[in-house]
């Protein structure tokens, strides 16, 4: 984007202070605060139980929020869900495709619950369909369809209203490299000539790192930053030193070897990789010249190193060093790995 | 506003039609199995009338006139009570969410499965009723009379249906549904008249059958079927279904405008 959009842009979503806790306690989504500007194409980045998806259907009226507010287009969407509901499109994480009925079907069902006189939907059928690309197979049913055009069929009903603003739910969950690229392409291409705002969640990089102007990560219910991903990528700087102490210290020992890398100037933040058995990831402005003061300071505390590695940050890198987490190795859990294995049978269906 | 709820509730069930007529096995076994009552239970107790005994206590002399509006009424609590399964479907699918996200009034959401159901069944009573006059069952009160007995039949389904549709608001796997509903249905039916004459059923039985709704849909049917156009047992089949009626969409207005519903 480059330009500043909180200059010349309309604020689409505003969302303040928003929580929300599940029966039984899970607090999902913990004070949560930002806002989407009109055009833009706006991620949330976050592992699989971050709270993606709880906000979004906050937003999309589903859910009611415990406490904070959330406002599309100006209107409350607790106070006003219907009013909401006409301004937004939705296109969740599971496919939500009727697969028994033809892809026109849908789309004229989807129509129909949205009000929109017979002769104007034949056309945006025809016109939504086009722009997925899936006019030839118009008439044939959903169960046929491969598992991307059954998810572009998912979007073009998503579309049909013209929304001003479309919330996609994980797009390309499950899908294969090709199908992901394909969807990408549509979407960045509906901002393009519809001059949509676009809401998106995922957990892949690169398609944060692609397709987004903004991303919002977020882990365990809380946002921990909203930025470009070339801020923030800039903003890491310099480079990344990842090393793992000798595994024969103590937890005393460990603790007082992080003390004494933390105090060193040039050293702007040390994390641990979870999961990685002690691995540790430290942030530096350069590597080159950190490298001589961090062995100096572990061998003043008796420490030594097990492994160093240099390297300059990937989006992957500030997922770390923002949440402590390597979304690459995230562990799934083991619900919503079922629950993604469903949606993936489901498309493969 | 009155439009928005008719157009809703029509596209609700216009996609309910669609998907059951497209299902072959749906539509096989939706018609196979009353007409399997039918053949089975009429032959079975065939003989059943040859008793003078058991014939006085069904009323007739043929058990199939007997038992046509008997199997009517359990076609029609079939059809209805596993309403609630489609629901639960739905909203796994995330076509709940779909239309839950769009404007659509969520009350037309039951309405519109509800209005589906009334349409299969009809559909279904009509098979019956022409089966069963080919197999030489003869209402007393000719075809109106078959007609009003469509009627209940409509307004059992959509008791049996809404329930079942309100507990598929607070019951999220199919499976439960159907065991609940398995618990509610079997005791329904064999505490009713609908296959047995109360008066042959074992006097704490028929105090449980005085108060099964099922019997008072029977009850006007089987009058309609054997005996004539009784109004006292018509008017009070009518009061009861509809005072249901009126308890069972209120309590579905309530969960699908007043709670959430995924
Ligand atoms: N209906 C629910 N009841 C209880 N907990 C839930 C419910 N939905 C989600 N959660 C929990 O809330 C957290 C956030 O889930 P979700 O928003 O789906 O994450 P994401 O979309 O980022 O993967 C998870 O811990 C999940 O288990
Ligand atoms: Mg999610």
């Amino acid at each position: 984007m480059g330009n500043n959009p909180e200059i010349n842009k309309k604020i689409q979503v505003e969302v303040e202070n928003l929580s929300k806790t599940f029966p039984g306690g899970i607090r999902a989504v913990d004070e949560v605060s930002f806002r989407v500007y009109e055009g833009e194409i706006f991620g949330f980045l976050g592992p699989n139980g971050a709270g993606k998806s709880t906000i979004m259907m906050i937003l999309t009226t589903l859910l009611k929020p415990s406490s904070g507010k959330a406002f599309i287009n100006g209107i409350n969407v607790s106070a006003n869900p219907q009013q909401v509901r006409m301004n937004i499109g939705y296109v969740s994480q599971e496919l939500s495709v009727d697969d028994m009925l033809t892809g026109r079907e849908n789309l004229w069902l989807q129509g129909g619950f949205y009000g929109i006189p017979a002769e104007e939907r034949k056309a945006r059928i025809a016109e939504v369909l086009h722009l997925v690309g899936l006019e030839e197979r118009k008439n044939s049913k959903v169960e046929t369809y491969s598992g991307g055009m059954k998810k572009r069929l998912d979007i073009a009903a998503g579309l049909l209203h013209r929304p001003r603003i479309l919330f996609l739910d994980e797009p390309t969950l499950g899908l294969d490299i090709q199908t992901r690229s394909e969807i990408w392409r549509y979407i960045s291409g509906l901002r393009q000539k519809e001059g949509m705002t676009i809401f998106l969640t995922t957990h892949y990089m690169e398609e944060a790192d692609r397709i987004c102007d903004r991303i919002g990560i977020i882990d365990h219910g809380r946002l921990l930053t909203v930025e470009s991903p070339s801020n923030l990528k800039k903003e890491m700087g310099g480079d990344l030193i990842r090393f793992t102490l000798n595994s024969e210290m103590g937890d005393a020992q460990t603790e007082r070897a992080l003390e004494r890398l933390r105090s060193i100037p040039a050293i702007r933040k040390i994390v641990e990789v979870d999961g990685g058995k002690g691995e540790y990831s430290a942030l530096t402005a350069s590597g080159e010249e950190t490298l001589p003061l961090f062995f100096a300071a572990l061998q003043e505390t008796g420490s030594s190193v097990g492994r160093v590695t240099l390297k300059t940050p990937s989006l992957d890198d500030v997922f770390l060093s923002y949440t402590g987490r390597d979304l690459r190795e995230e562990k799934v859990h083991k619900d919503q790995g079922l629950q993604e294995r469903f949606t993936r049978r489901r498309l493969q269906s | 506003m009155l439009s928005i709820y008719l157009n809703s509730t029509y596209y609700v069930c216009w996609r309910e039609l669609k998907r059951f007529f497209r299902q072959k096995t749906r539509i096989i076994m939706a018609l196979f199995q009353p007409l399997l009552w039918l053949v089975l239970m009429g032959n079975m107790m065939a003989g059943l009338t040859d008793n003078p005994y058991a014939a006085r206590l069904l009323g007739v002399d043929n058990y199939l006139l007997f038992m046509t509006p008997g199997v009517m009424v359990m076609s029609a609590l079939f059809g209805g009570v596993f309403n609630g399964v489609s629901l639960i479907w739905d909203r796994r699918l995330g076509f709940l969410q779909k239309m839950l996200t769009s404007p659509l009034p969520r009350f037309s959401i039951p309405l519109g499965k509800l209005a589906a159901i009334v349409l299969q069944i009809t559909l279904q009573m009509i098979i019956i009723l022409l089966v069963a006059r080919f197999l030489g069952v003869h209402m007393a009160t000719g075809l109106p009379g078959a007609l009003v007995m469509l009627v209940f039949c409509a307004l059992f389904a959509t008791v049996m249906g809404g329930i079942s549709l309100a507990l598929a608001t607070a019951i999220k796997t199919p499976e439960t549904l159907f065991t609940v509903v398995n618990f509610l249905t079997m005791p329904l039916i064999f505490s009713s008249n609908a296959i047995f004459p109360r008066e042959a059923m074992p006097s704490w039985l028929q105090i449980v059958a005085d108060y099964n709704p099922v019997s008072y849909t029977v009850l006007p049917m089987r009058s309609l079927a054997t005996s004539g156009w009784i109004w006292p047992d018509l008017l009070l089949g009518l009061g009861v279904l509809l005072l249901a009626n009126a308890a069972v969409f209120l309590l579905l207005f309530n969960r699908f405008e007043k709670t959430q519903l995924i």
